[in-house]
C-alpha cells in the first residue's frame, strides 16, 4: 500500500464551488500517488460567527445566519442538507449546553460544528463528482492530552494531542476508500466530550494525522505561494524559501511569519514526514518544502522578521550570585500572573527576559502586579516598547562574521537585549520600537548584499515574491540599451564617460516639475563643462563646495549672474569665504566659527545657515551629513547664538539649510525637513528662504526605489500651506546626472578562479571609486555581446593594486572575452570627479554627446 | 533690563470691514502704508441673519481689536486711531493689548503699561437674546484637553460641533475620530506682515486664544450656536514670574481673567444668550490627565506636542518631539493614570529613562529654575507625579525616577496627587452643563 498523503484546506479555500472543484482537482491527481486524506476548516468567517454565538446562544439572527450559510452552500455544490441534520442536532445540544451550563466545554462543542458541517457538505460534493469518499469524526482518532496544571480553557479550547503512528488505522482507511475526509481543529477530549485545538488548528490537525497515518507528506494550502525570507508586505522582493529543515520551519514560524501555526510543525517533525505550503491560487508554484533536512546547504540567513510589542522586565539583585533559587522564585512570580517568558538572557547579577508579545498587556494590571511581586526579591524595571528582530539560519555562529553591516546597522542603536539560540539558528536583538523604523527592509537588502539570502545559485532561494506574483516593477528601461550602434562608435578609446544630454534634459524637467522656487546644481556630483552648461541652460543654478569649485565654474559659464551661484563650503579657509562674499554669490554659514572669528567678513551680507537636524539619511554611513558627530551645521540649540553673533557681525539672515545626506527616495523627506525649518525660522523673523537640499535618490538596481516625483512636488505643496509663506530652494545633485552618464571600458583579461569567473578591465576604482568606497551597486553588461544571454557568473575587477577594486560581483555577463565593451551604468554622478593618479595610472576620457 | 520703546509708526487704524461670500476681510493701516488686509474664511459661506445683524457687527468689531494685537505689536505706534468704546471693552482692550503681550514684551525688554491704551468713554450697547440654536462649539487643538471637553459634553447629551482655525492635519485626524460635525474656519495673516516681519519688526508671542475666540464669537451668531466651550485649565491662570510687579503670563488669554471679561463683553454686547467659558476652568492638568487617561480610542491621534511640526504620520514620533517640555509634562501627566505598556504606546519611547531629559524634568519639577514658558503644569503637579510613580514597582527603577528618589525627593516635601485632583476656583460653566 503506498503511504497517505494528507491535503490541508483553509477557510477561504472551502467557501465556494469553484473551489471545491479545485479541490476535487488536487485530490484526483494527488490520487494517482496513493490514498488521500482531505482535512478542512470551517466555511470562512464561520468560527468568529461561531465564538461570537457562544456568547449569545439564545440569539435567533445568529442562529439563523448560520444554519442560512450551510444551506445555501449546499444548494452551491449541489447536495442535499440532509449531509448536515446529525451535525445540526449536535449544534442544538450544544447550544443547550451553552444556556445550561456555560464554560469552555460547551464552548468547543459549539466551535466544532463549524469544521463538522463543512466537512459534511465536502464529502457530499465529492462523492457527487464521482470520488468515493469516506468522511470521517476526527475524535475518533485524535484525542487530546492535557497537562495537570491547564485551566480549563486551555484543556477545551487551546488542547494538545500527541498522536502516534498507527499503522492500523492507515490500511483499514485505505482499504475502505482511498479517499477521506475529516474535520482540522477538533479532537475528543482526554475524559471524552469535543475539544478544540486553539487558533491555526487546522494546520496542526493535518500534522497530527500526517503522524498518525504515517503519511508521505502534508501539503498545506493557502493563500501565499509559501514561506518568504521577509514579510512581503513589508520587503516585496523577499526571497521565496523552496526548502527549509523542520528547525528553521519551526524558528520562523515563531518569530514572525504568520503562513503556518508554529504548533503545526512539530508533530510532523517527530514522525519525519515532509511538510508543504502549496497556494491555491497557483497550484503550479512548487511553494516551500519543509523536511527533515535540506540536501545541499550553503551558509545563508533564510528569513529575517520583526515581532513588535516585546516588553522587557530586567530584574536585578546583589543577592542573586551563587543564590540558590534565586531564578526559580523570580519565574515563579511569572508563573503566578500567567505571563510566560519568552527571550531570556542573564549576568552576574541580573536577567532580562521578554514578555511573549501576544499578552495583552496595555490595559491590564497584570504587569503592574508581577512588578510589585518580583519587587520582593529584586530590583525590577520594565523596559519597553520594543521589537524584537531576528535572523534565522542554519549555523548562524559561522555567519557572524559577514553580518558586519547588519550588526553595524543595528550597533548603531540601543541594543536591550540579544540573544543567540541555543541549537545555532537564530539571532535576535532587541531594540526600541522608536528605532526600528524600515529596519526590516534594510536589514534584508544588507543580507541579499552579503550574499546570505538569496545568492546567485544558491537554490534553496525560489524568485522573489513580487516576480512570483507579477507584481515586480519592469525592467527598468535602460536608455542605453538603444543606443548600443552610438556608443560603440563613442568606445574607440576606452575608459571613457559619456554623458547623454536627452536624459540631463529629462532629469532638469522633472526637477522644475517639483515645484520649488530656485533650485542649484551641486557641481561636486559631475563638473564636466558641457554638463554644467546643459543644466543652466536649463534654469538651474549652481552650488559649489569650494574656491576651486567657483572659479571652474567662472571658467566655464563667465555669463552666470552671481546670484544664480551658491557657496556652501564646510570647514573652507577663511580666504575662501572672503572670496566668495566678494563675488556677491549666495553664501551658506554652518558653524558658529565664521561668524565670531571673522566678522567683518560678514558685515552688511545676506547670509543662510545651515542646521544639522539630528539624524542622517543614506545608503552607506559615508553618504549621511546629519546626526551625532557629523562635521555639517549647526545645532539648533545654537540658534540664538548664531542669531546674535550674525547681529553683531551686521549680516542679515535670509534664508536657513538643512541636507542631510543622499539617496533619500521617501518623497515626504523634503516636507520634513521644510517643518521642522519652517519651526526653526521662528527664532528667525528676517528669513524668507528654506533651502532644503538635495540627496534625491536615484536607482541603481532594478528593485531600488524610485523617487516619486509627483508625491514630493504635491506634499511640499500641502506644507507650504500649514505655515507662514517662504521660498523654497533645493539643491539636486547627483538627481540630474547619474542616469544620463555611462563608463565604458574594455576586457583585459578573463580567468577561472575556483567557482568564480573574473574579469578584468581597463577601468577601476581609481575611475569609478563608489563601488569601493560605498560598496555602491552598479549595473554592468556587455555591449558587445548584448544580444546574447548573459549567462556567465563574474566578478569585474580593476587593474589597481588594492582589493577592494572590484567594481561588480556575483554579475551575470554575457561570455565575456578580451576587447569586448563593458558598460557600466548609472554613472554619471560622483565617477569623474571622484577619479584620482593612483597607480600612477591615466584618467578616463569624458565626452559629452548631444546626439545621446 | 527695560528699554525704551522704539516706535516704528505713528499710528494704527482700523478700517471698515466687510463680509462677503463667507469671507470676513479685516483691514488695518499704519499711517499712509498700504492697509494690511487679514481674512477670516467661514465654510459654507453663511450669510447674516437681518435680526442678527447689528450683533455681528459687533462682534467683528470686537474681533479686529482683538486680532489688530498681531499687527500693532509689529510697530508699537503711540496712537491707536478707534472710535470710543464702552469701559468693559475698552479694559478688555487694554488687557489683551498689555497683558496679552506680556511675554512679548519681557522678550523684547520693554514694558507696555501705560504705553497702550483705549477710550472708554461710550454708553454700553445693550445686547439681546438672539435665539441662538442650543448646541456648543468646542474648540479643538489636537491635544488631550479639548477632546476631555468634547466628551465630557457629549456625555452629557450636549450637541456639540468641533472646531479649529487655520491648517493643521492632526487637528483634522483628531476631530474625524470624535465623529461629531466639524468646522474649519480658515484664518490668513495679511501677507504685509511677513514683509514686516523681515524687514525687521517686533516679533514675539501674541495671544492667539483672544483671536481665536473672537472668531468664534462670530462664527456662533453666523451658524447658530449659543454656547463656546474652550479647555483653559486653572493653571493657565498663573503668572510664570514676575517683573516690576507685574505678573508676566505667557497664558494670560487662557486665564480666568481674559474668561471673565470676555464672557462679560460679549453677553452685554454681542448676544445675551452667548454663553463663553472654559469648560475645564476648575480642574488641575493633573485632573484632566486622569479624565482623558481613559478616552483610549483617542490615544493613538492626539498630540500636545507644540513642535510636532504639525504633520501627521502613523509613528508616535511623527506626534511627539519628545524635547519639549509639552511633551515631557503631558507624558508626567497621564503616567499615574495608565498601565505603562499603555503609556508607551502612545510616546513610542520611554522619557523616564533618559537620563539626557534630567534638566528637561528638573524644570517641569522646578527644581532649581522656574517654569518653562509653554502651557505646563504647576511645579506641584509634576512633583505629585513623580511620586506616585516613585511608588510603583513597574516605574521605580527607571534611569530619572531613580534619580529623584536618590537627589530630588529627600529635599522637598511629600506632594499627593488626590487634593491636586479636586475641582476649585471660579468657573463659568452654565448650569445645564455642569
Amino acid at each position: 500500500m503506498n503511504a497517505f498523503i494528507v491535503l490541508k484546506f483553509g477557510g477561504t479555500s472551502v467557501s465556494t464551488r469553484a473551489r471545491w472543484a479545485n479541490i476535487a482537482a488536487v485530490a484526483r491527481e494527488r490520487l494517482r500517488e496513493g490514498p488521500v486524506l482531505i482535512v478542512v476548516s470551517a466555511l470562512s468567517g464561520m468560527t468568529d460567527r461561531l465564538k461570537a454565538l457562544a456568547e449569545a446562544p439564545t440569539e435567533p439572527t445568529s442562529i439563523e445566519i448560520i444554519r442560512q450559510r450551510h444551506l445555501a452552500m449546499a444548494n452551491e455544490l449541489q447536495v442535499s442538507p440532509e449531509c448536515l441534520n446529525p451535525i445540526w442536532s449536535e449544534f442544538d445540544r450544544a447550544l443547550e449546553e451553552l444556556q445550561r451550563q456555560p464554560g469552555p466545554s460547551a464552548q468547543a462543542a459549539l466551535l466544532a460544528c463549524g469544521e463538522l458541517l463543512s466537512s459534511a457538505l465536502g464529502a457530499a460534493f465529492l462523492n457527487r463528482e464521482g470520488l468515493a469518499t469516506t468522511w470521517r469524526d476526527a475524535r475518533q482518532y485524535l484525542c487530546s492530552q492535557a497537562a495537570e496544571h491547564d485551566s480549563e480553557w486551555a484543556r477545551f479550547l487551546s488542547a494538545q494531542c500527541v498522536p502516534t503512528l498507527q499503522a492500523s488505522v492507515a490500511s483499514q482507511w485505505a482499504e475502505e476508500s482511498p479517499l477521506s475526509i475529516t474535520q482540522g481543529f477538533i479532537a475528543r477530549g482526554a475524559r471524552g466530550g469535543t475539544v478544540v485545538l486553539g487558533r491555526g488548528g487546522s494546520d496542526t490537525s493535518a500534522s497530527y494525522f500526517g503522524a498518525l497515518l504515517g503519511a508521505s507528506r502534508v501539503e498545506i494550502w493557502t493563500d501565499v505561494p509559501g514561506m518568504f525570507s521577509a514579510n512581503p508586505k513589508q520587503v516585496p522582493n523577499a526571497r521565496l524559501l523552496r526548502e527549509l529543515d523542520y528547525d528553521e520551519a519551526q524558528e520562523i514560524a515563531t518569530t514572525g511569519a504568520k503562513v503556518l501555526h508554529p504548533r503545526a510543525i512539530n508533530p510532523v517533525r517527530e514522525a519525519r514526514v515532509p511538510l508543504w505550503i502549496k497556494d491555491t491560487e497557483r497550484p503550479e508554484l512548487a511553494g516551500t518544502v519543509i523536511g527533515p533536512e535540506v540536501a545541499t546547504q550553503r551558509l545563508s540567513v533564510k528569513a529575517v522578521s520583526m515581532r513588535a510589542g516585546i516588553t522587557l522586565v530586567s530584574m536585578e539583585s546583589i543577592g542573586m550570585w551563587q543564590q540558590v533559587g534565586f531564578l526559580a522564585d523570580v519565574f515563579e512570580r511569572f508563573k503566578r500572573h500567567g505571563l510566560s517568558v519568552d527571550l531570556i538572557s542573564s549576568a552576574e547579577t541580573n536577567v532580562t527576559v521578554s514578555l511573549d508579545p501576544s499578552e495583552n498587556l496595555l490595559d491590564q494590571r497584570t504587569l503592574t502586579a508581577l512588578c510589585e511581586d518580583l519587587a520582593q526579591v529584586c530590583r525590577v524595571k520594565v523596559i519597553a516598547p520594543c521589537v524584537a528582530i531576528t535572523l534565522v539560519g542554519r549555523g548562524m555562529r559561522a555567519m557572524m562574521h559577514r553580518l558586519s553591516e547588519v550588526l553595524a546597522d543595528i550597533g548603531a542603536r540601543r541594543v536591550q537585549l540579544i540573544s543567540q539560540s541555543s541549537n545555532n539558528l537564530n539571532l535576535t536583538f532587541v531594540i526600541d520600537a522608536s528605532d526600528a523604523d524600515g529596519i526590516v527592509e534594510r536589514l534584508h537588502r544588507q543580507l541579499v548584499k552579503a550574499g546570505l539570502i538569496g545568492a546567485p545559485g544558491d537554490a534553496v532561494f525560489g524568485p522573489p515574491w513580487n516576480v512570483l506574483l507579477d507584481k515586480a516593477p519592469p525592467p527598468r528601461a535602460q536608455w542605453w540599451r538603444a543606443q548600443r550602434e552610438a556608443l560603440l562608435a563613442l568606445a574607440a578609446s576606452t575608459p571613457a564617460y559619456v554623458y547623454a544630454a536627452s536624459r540631463i534634459d529629462a532629469a532638469i524637467a522633472s526637477v522644475l516639475s517639483i515645484g520649488a522656487d530656485r533650485s542649484f546644481y551641486a557641481i561636486k556630483a559631475n563638473a564636466h563643462p558641457a554638463v554644467l552648461a546643459r543644466i543652466a541652460a536649463g534654469g538651474i543654478g549652481m552650488e559649489c563646495v569650494s574656491l576651486g569649485e567657483l572659479e571652474h565654474l567662472r571658467a566655464a559659464l563667465p555669463e552666470l549672474p552671481p546670484e544664480r551661484i551658491l557657496f556652501t563650503p564646510n570647514f573652507a579657509p577663511r580666504a575662501e569665504y572672503a572670496a566668495a562674499l566678494q563675488r556677491g554669490v549666495h553664501v551658506t554659514v554652518d558653524s558658529l566659527y565664521p561668524l565670531q572669528a571673522w566678522p567683518e567678513l560678514f558685515a552688511g551680507r545676506a547670509i543662510l545657515l545651515r542646521f544639522d537636524l539630528g539624524r542622517g539619511v543614506g545608503h552607506h554611513d559615508k553618504v549621511k551629513t546629519g546626526g551625532g558627530r557629523s562635521k555639517f551645521g549647526l545645532l539648533a540649540s545654537e540658534a540664538m547664538l548664531a542669531r546674535t553673533a550674525a547681529a553683531a557681525a551686521g549680516a542679515t539672515i535670509v534664508g536657513l539649510h538643512a541636507h542631510l545626506g543622499s539617496g533619500e527616495t521617501d518623497p515626504n523627506h523634503w516636507r520634513d525637513v521644510y517643518a521642522q525649518l519652517a519651526s526653526l525660522a521662528e527664532q528667525f523673523p528676517s528669513v524668507r528662504i528654506l533651502d532644503l537640499g538635495g540627496g534625491m535618490g536615484v536607482p541603481y538596481a532594478n528593485d531600488d526605489d524610485d523617487l516619486d516625483i509627483d508625491e514630493l512636488r504635491a506634499s511640499l505643496a500641502h506644507v507650504r500651506t500649514l505655515f507662514a509663506p517662504y521660498e523654497i530652494w533645493i539643491e539636486p545633485g547627483r538627481y540630474l546626472v547619474a542616469d544620463g552618464g555611462v563608463l565604458l571600458t574594455r576586457v583585459t583579461q578573463v580567468r577561472r578562479k575556483g567557482d568564480i569567473t573574473q574579469v578584468g578591465v581597463d577601468t577601476g576604482m581609481h575611475h569609478l571609486l563608489r563601488p569601493a568606497l560605498y560598496d555602491a551597486w552598479h549595473p554592468i553588461s556587455n555591449l558587445t555581446r548584448s544580444e546574447e544571454q548573459p549567462a556567465v557568473l563574474c566578478d569585474v575587477v580593476g587593474p589597481i593594486c588594492e582589493s577592494s577594486d572590484v567594481l561588480g560581483r556575483d554579475r551575470w555577463l554575457a561570455n565575456p572575452c578580451e576587447g569586448d565593451v563593458l558598460l557600466i551604468a548609472n554613472a554619471g554622478a560622483y565617477g569623474a570627479v571622484m577619479s584620482s593618479h593612483y597607480n600612477l595610472r591615466a584618467p578616463a576620457l569624458e565626452v559629452f554627446s548631444d546626439a545621446l | 533690563m527695560r528699554s525704551e520703546i522704539v516706535a516704528k509708526a505713528e499710528v494704527l487704524r482700523f478700517l471698515a470691514p466687510s463680509y462677503v461670500d463667507g469671507v470676513l476681510s479685516l483691514p488695518y493701516q499704519f499711517d499712509d502704508c498700504e492697509p494690511l488686509i487679514e481674512r477670516i474664511v467661514f465654510p459654507g459661506a453663511p450669510a447674516v441673519l437681518p435680526e442678527r445683524a447689528a450683533a455681528f457687527d459687533s462682534a467683528v468689531s470686537l474681533l479686529q481689536t482683538i486680532a489688530g494685537v498681531s499687527y500693532y505689536k509689529a510697530l508699537l505706534p503711540p496712537r491707536i486711531d478707534l472710535a470710543p468704546l464702552s469701559a468693559a471693552r475698552a479694559a478688555l482692550l487694554t488687557d489683551v493689548y498689555v497683558q496679552g503681550l506680556g511675554e512679548f514684551a519681557v522678550a523684547n525688554g520693554i514694558d507696555l503699561r501705560g504705553y497702550v491704551a483705549f477710550d472708554g468713554s461710550a454708553p454700553c450697547p445693550a445686547a439681546t437674546d438672539l435665539g441662538l440654536a442650543r448646541r456648543t462649539l468646542v474648540p479643538i487643538g489636537g491635544g488631550k484637553d479639548s477632546i476631555v471637553t468634547l466628551e465630557a459634553l457629549h456625555t452629557r447629551g450636549e450637541p456639540v460641533a468641533a472646531t479649529y482655525v487655520g491648517s493643521s492635519d492632526l487637528i483634522a485626524a483628531c476631530a474625524r475620530q470624535s465623529g461629531a460635525p466639524v468646522l474649519n474656519i480658515g484664518r490668513h495673516i495679511a501677507p504685509g506682515l511677513f514683509e514686516l516681519n523681515r524687514r525687521g519688526a517686533y516679533n514675539g508671542h501674541i495671544p492667539v486664544t483672544a483671536i481665536n475666540s473672537a472668531i468664534l464669537v462670530c462664527a456662533a451668531l453666523l451658524y447658530g450656536y449659543d454656547g463656546i466651550a474652550f479647555s483653559n485649565e486653572a493653571s493657565a491662570s498663573s503668572a510664570n514670574l514676575t517683573r516690576d510687579g507685574q505678573p508676566i503670563n505667557h497664558q494670560w488669554s487662557k486665564g480666568w481673567d481674559f474668561e471673565r471679561a470676555f464672557a462679560q463683553v460679549v453677553r452685554s454686547e454681542v448676544a445675551a444668550d452667548l454663553a463663553y467659558y472654559s469648560y475645564l476652568r476648575q480642574l488641575s492638568e493633573l485632573a484632566v490627565a486622569q479624565r482623558f487617561a481613559a478616552l483610549d480610542r483617542y490615544h493613538a491621534h492626539f498630540s500636545s506636542c507644540n513642535r510636532n511640526f504639525k504633520i501627521l504620520g502613523p509613528r508616535p514620533e511623527s506626534r511627539w518631539c519628545g524635547e519639549c517640555p509639552k511633551c515631557h509634562f503631558v507624558f508626567l501627566a497621564l503616567a499615574p493614570f495608565m498601565t505603562k505598556p499603555a503609556l508607551l504606546a502612545i510616546f513610542g519611547r520611554n522619557y523616564l529613562d533618559d537620563l539626557a531629559l534630567a534638566p528637561a524634568f528638573d524644570a517641569l519639577l522646578e527644581w532649581g529654575a522656574h517654569k518653562p514658558f509653554e502651557c505646563v503644569g504647576e511645579g506641584r503637579e509634576s512633583r505629585a507625579a513623580l511620586a506616585a510613580l516613585a511608588e510603583r514597582a513597574d516605574w521605580r527603577e527607571d534611569a530619572l525616577i531613580q534619580r529623584y528618589r536618590r537627589d530630588i525627593a529627600p529635599y522637598i516635601g511629600r506632594v499627593d496627587i488626590e487634593p491636586l485632583l479636586q475641582p476649585i476656583g471660579e468657573h463659568g460653566i452654565p448650569a445645564r452643563v455642569f
